[in-house]
């Protein structure tokens, strides 16, 4: 492979890489605002600048420049090379670079750190971006030098709104155009563009139009700075605040890879950000996806009941578990279960093993949720993140669907369900009649159809907050972890069900998750899930 | 009967030196001579404190703690000034338009070693003057019985926002809600010299030494 020498370290391209994206992909990082991988090239932010020696066939650009000799207390004559950026110069084998180790290098990140810096407000301590933003990150380790100029700085709006999700600090604005890039790019709706020029330079939104669709979030995620912001995210939290573990969204069955970011002292998921993966959804996510978060505060159970409509009550887990058991040893060879495309591969298995196993259940049922708006950037129409999962779960019994339900519940056939997760849709009446009439034990993180007719609510974590996985529309099995502790008296799902068994008298010896996946892969050695921890690696099954 | 001592403590086999019981005279056995003895000496004290009040000897208990004399303090009647940078009790100052000098930006709480100053950021609509620029805090609570008195959370603050200055000691309540102070109670503080302002003047829209949006003011 031909490769490049960066400060001395050999690093290897592909034909066609700049010099900057090689170096990403060997994890060097070169200094740069505008630059993002997943966008074209814009080059205008100059903060990549390096020095590129002259090769045979490359002759290295020289700058004759003034420059200030202390001894005369003079500006002398003198040479430079002229520096060139980094995300613009394609590689060529045996290319020499030089970022760290040249002073030119070094002095041009400090002057363009100053020149950025020079109209802008710095009220870092009212912007969301402080923290992780890259104007503080590079001030700190390029420039370090106090503010120069003393006049007032130059004024532009501020708080404009650019739509339902995004507002726009147009004096923080770097202008990298990196958000007219993604919604030209990546959102196929080109809306953002800029106007004026220097230091007036500012982006708007295009006239009689705003900034709406499914993409408009990720316009604050590759925003280097803190000049766009969304609404959810708002002063919410300082984001030093918060702690990240790697999960995935639970929107859709493309299953795109994030980062849960959470605050470990009062469990709330105040956001959720894309994490790379290029086999799944690069850098980026929608809209719907990110605001998955909310599903770990809104409408969730918190604490077990026993009782339906006006007679319901709150119990103490442990007396919702015996009022469980007690339907299910009511009704021997009369139970059915109802898996969740919306929960995890284990939890699905959990309740298929405790009912094949344990209950002598025949008949299996999957609830899911409607489609949504799909589209060939990200979103799938099936926004269910694991119906594959839940068909795992099941081993080799075909799940039907809820509206085969009333039949056998009308014959009394099954009077007991035991279902996975409170979403579904249920949107014809013989299903929701046969739901009522017979009695639901629902295990759900958030309050939908099925917990309104359950007779008995067990709460379940959240996504966010038990271990998990999911199989995408690809059939890759993708792991997510635990963030938060459990919200009130919720536990995982599989542990629930644990429990349950334990009360039916029928124990289940499962302590932890990793006990759940090595009953699972023991029961069900499929190789639909080959590669558990990468995502990346697994080829696409369909 | 006595109970024995719980455990089985080896005192037969511990070794040390036995302490004597003092001896007592004739006199102190006898209690009534000791006893004149003390009331005597409380006496003196007691003629020589009221003859130097009545002639107007006796140091300022206040002001000349470290006399010569008696410099018995009455409180709370009397209370001993705190100095000037005594760390009290905090207060949140106001702008000169009697709105919160804060604007919720948690670097006092990130601060905070005891972690108890609780914090909730919002937006000063879109029709205030102040929108796009400041956060305001909607709540802002500290527990003062958790507050070590560090001042940590007044250095941390970027724009004076809030002092510990009040010359106010952390006071015993008999609940710990009480502790709690909130916003508009941090707000309602002054400092000891009776300010409530802040002292950290910025040019803010829409004051005069603030420049205008040069897009709309035209240069093109
Ligand atoms: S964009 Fe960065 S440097 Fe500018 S105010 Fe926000 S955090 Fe500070
Ligand atoms: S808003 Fe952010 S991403 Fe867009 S041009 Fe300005 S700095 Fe760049
Ligand atoms: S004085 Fe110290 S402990 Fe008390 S609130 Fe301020 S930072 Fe926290
Ligand atoms: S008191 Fe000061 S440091 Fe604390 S939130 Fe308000 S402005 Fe920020
Ligand atoms: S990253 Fe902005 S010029 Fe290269």
């Amino acid at each position: 492979m031909p490769s490049i020498k960066l400060d001395g370290k050999e690093i290897p391209f592909e034909k066609g890489e700049t010099i900057i994206t090689a170096a990403h992909k060997a994890g060097v990082e070169i200094p740069h605002y505008c630059w993002h991988p997943g966008l074209s090239v814009a080059a205008n932010c100059r903060m990549c600048l390096v020095e590129i020696d002259a090769t045979p066939t490359r002759r290295q650009l020289v700058l004759d420049v003034l420059a200030w000799d202390e001894k005369k207390q003079d500006y002398v004559p003198g040479r430079k090379p002229k520096l060139e950026p980094a995300c613009q110069v394609e590689c060529i084998d045996g290319l020499v670079v030089k970022s760290d180790t040249s002073p030119n290098v070094s002095d041009a990140r400090k002057h363009v750190q100053e020149f950025l810096l020079l109209n802008h407000p710095v009220d870092c301590p009212i912007c969301d971006q402080a923290g992780e933003c890259k104007l503080q990150d590079y001030w700190l380790s390029e420039d370090k030098q106090p503010k120069r100029k003393t006049e007032e700085i130059l004024h532009k709006p501020k708080a404009v709104e650019f739509g339902d999700t995004i507002v726009y600090d147009a004096e923080r604005c770097i202008v990298c155009t990196r958000c007219v890039r993604f919604m030209d790019e990546i959102a196929k709706d080109p809306v953002l563009d800029k106007r004026e020029r220097g230091n007036l330079g500012e982006i708007f939104v295009s006239p009689g139009r705003k900034l709406e669709g499914h993409y408009t979030m990720m316009v604050d995620e590759v925003c280097p700075v803190g000049a766009l912001t969304t609404k959810d995210f708002r002063f919410k939290a300082r984001v030093w605040f918060l702690k990240k573990v790697p999960s995935i969204c639970p929107g859709c069955a493309t299953g795109c890879n994030t980062w849960l970011d959470y605050d470990a002292r009062t469990g709330e998921v105040p956001r959720l950000r894309p994490r790379e993966n290029l086999a799944v959804n690069k850098y980026w996510m929608c809209d719907d996806g990110i605001l998955t978060h909310r599903r770990v505060q809104e409408k969730r159970t918190l604490h077990a009941y026993v009782g339906k409509g006006k007679a319901r009550k709150e119990v103490s887990p442990i007396a919702a578990l015996k009022a469980a058991a007690q339907l299910i040893k009511d009704a021997p060879g009369k139970v059915a279960i109802i898996l969740s495309a919306q929960r995890s591969t284990e939890d699905n298995f959990a309740l298929a093993y405790l009912a094949k196993k344990h209950l002598d259940v025949k008949e299996l049922f999957l609830a899911r949720v409607g489609d949504w708006d799909g589209d060939d950037i990200l979103r799938d129409n099936d926004a269910n993140p694991n119906v594959r999962g839940a068909q795992r779960g099941a081993g080799d019994t075909s799940l039907s669907p809820l509206s085969e339900l009333a039949e056998p519940v009308a014959g009394q056939q099954i009077s007991v369900l035991i279902a996975l997760g409170g979403e579904a849709d249920i949107s014809d009446a013989t299903t929701v009649g046969a739901l009522g009439r017979a009695k639901l034990i629902a295990i759900a993180a958030n309050h939908g159809p099925l917990t309104e007719n359950a007779e008995v609510i067990l709460p379940a974590a959240s996504f966010a907050e038990q271990d998990g996985s999911f199989i995408n529309r690809q059939g890759t099995e993708q792991r997510f972890s635990a963030g938060p502790e459990p919200a009130g008296d919720s536990l995982a799902g599989w542990d629930i069900l644990a429990r349950l068994a334990r009360q039916l008298g029928k124990p289940i010896d499962w302590k932890s998750f990793l006990d759940v996946r090595a009953a699972m892969k023991a029961a069900l050695p499929s190789p639909a899930a080959a590669n558990p921890e990468s995502a990346a690696a697994a080829a696409p099954a369909e | 009967m006595p109970q024995p001592l719980v455990g089985s403590f080896p005192y037969d086999k511990v070794k040390g030196t036995a302490v004597p019981k003092p001896t007592r005279t004739a006199s102190e056995q006898g209690y009534v001579s000791e006893i004149t003895k003390g009331i005597a000496v409380t006496m003196t004290h007691f003629f020589k404190n009221t003859r130097a009040m009545v002639r107007g000897e006796r140091p300022d208990p206040v002001v000349d703690p470290m006399s010569e004399g008696i410099t018995t303090l009455e409180y709370p009647d009397q209370k001993r000034p705190y100095p000037e940078r005594f760390r009290g009790v905090h207060r949140l100052t106001h702008r000169d338009d009697g709105s919160p000098r804060c604007v919720a930006c948690l670097c006092c709480s990130t601060a905070c070693p005891a972690q108890c100053i609780y914090i909730e950021a919002g937006e000063y609509g879109g029709k205030d003057k102040r929108h796009g620029y400041e956060r305001y805090p909607v709540k802002f609570v500290i527990d003062e019985l958790r507050c070590i008195f560090c001042g940590y959370c007044v250095e941390a603050c970027p724009c004076d926002a809030i002092r510990m200055d009040t010359g106010v000691h952390p006071v015993p309540y008999d609940s710990r809600d009480q502790f709690i102070y909130g916003k508009n109670m941090l707000l309602a503080m002054a400092s000891q010299a009776g300010k409530q302002k802040h002292e950290n003047p910025r040019a803010e829209p829409p004051d005069a030494d603030y420049g205008p949006i040069e897009r709309l003011a035209g240069h093109h």
